[in-house]
């Protein structure tokens, strides 16, 4: 597999939900750094950033980013959008 | 139930979000109705702002941008076509789902809505829609135990000017951008003539009592919350919350 590098961008429209966009930023195949922004909901709202740093250093690969972001939302609500939105919006990053 | 009721009128995005903050800090049952001079964006929590709002616009129009501490998506607050309001209360005054508590809130402004004559109700996750039209958005945070959900009602729209102040996709400010939009936004000029704003107020006012069993009584802010409002002020007005992402 190709080993990704540089800055994604990735966008999502939940069906009958919110906007989910993320910015990456990838080196040697793992996250040097995350962003998301958009009109979702989640509560606690500063918990968004524990999120981006729990996912920095890990591979770009979707099982690996989804256990983290399942465990993350087992804490953490989140409301316009699904814990799933949040993997697909990565993996889908460009 | 009772509850404090402000009606605040005038003050700029940044006295607005702090008093906000300050009253879900403190959590006295409270519904404020106020205005926003001058006319201002405010963005969600997540939002970007440099995505969202095209600041050179604002900065031309004379138009403030704020970050709320609530989700959500940007909304454009016109000096004269909004009313906002702010809903606060303990947690457990309210539907532990945060669900079922815009639903109780959305419901109970959307019966309001009927006594002037709108067929309004609640839609969605957190819209107030009248023909299907949005005519309302809300958003909700959480903390200290206690919840905040403030939203708007459109007296009048101007999709044009909100366009040329907000960052809408790819897409052009074309004619047949903006008829679309005004095929899915309305507002209560445009559904039955001018309302004077008191008399919304009133309407909303029945809403939350009739639909929540809401006693009302007018008291302004207290001590507390004014000097918490204006430490608070100093954040909303910073680089550094408008623009953290």
């Amino acid at each position: 597999m190709k080993v990704k590098n540089g800055i994604l961008k990735g966008e999502l429209k939940v069906k009958n939900g919110k906007l989910i966009k993320c910015t990456l930023e990838i080196k040697d195949g793992r996250i040097k750094s995350i962003k998301f922004t958009g009109d979702f909901f989640m509560h606690p709202e500063e918990k968004i950033e524990e999120l981006e740093e729990r996912l920095r250093g890990i591979e770009f690969d979707k099982e690996k980013l989804a256990k983290i972001i399942f465990k993350f939302f087992e804490e953490v609500e989140i409301i316009g959008a699904s814990r799933e939105d949040f993997v697909e919006v990565i993996i889908k990053a460009r | 139930m009772k509850f404090r009721l402000i009606i605040d009128g005038y003050r700029n995005a940044y006295e607005n979000m702090a008093i906000d903050e300050a009253l879900l800090f403190y959590g006295k049952p409270t519904i404020r109705f106020y205005k926003w001079r001058p006319s201002a964006i405010s963005i969600g929590y997540f939002q970007s702002i440099c995505e969202e709002v095209n600041l050179e616009e604002c900065k031309k129009q004379g138009v403030d941008v704020v970050r709320r501490i609530t989700g959500g998506g940007a909304v454009y607050h016109d000096e004269y076509g909004e009313i906002t309001y702010s809903f606060v209360c303990p947690k457990n005054m309210l539907p532990e789902k945060i669900l079922d508590s815009y639903k109780l809130i959305c419901s109970s402004i959307a019966y309001g809505l009927h006594f002037l004559g709108l067929e309004a109700k609640h839609a969605g996750i957190n819209d107030i829609v009248v023909n299907n039209k949005k005519i309302s958005g809300s958003a909700q945070t959480r903390r200290h135990e206690n919840v905040l959900q403030h939203g708007t009602v459109l007296l009048k729209v101007d999709v044009r000017k909100m366009f040329s102040l907000l960052k809408v996709g790819e897409e052009k400010i074309s004619d047949k951008a903006i008829k679309n939009i005004e095929e899915r936004v309305t507002s209560i000029e445009k559904e039955i003539g001018k309302v004077k704003e008191e008399e919304v107020i009133e309407a909303i006012k029945k809403g939350f009592e009739e639909g929540m069993g809401i006693e009302f009584h007018e008291e302004g802010l207290t001590k507390e919350e004014m000097k918490l409002a204006e430490k608070l002020r100093e954040k909303y007005e910073s680089k550094e919350w408008n623009f953290k992402r």
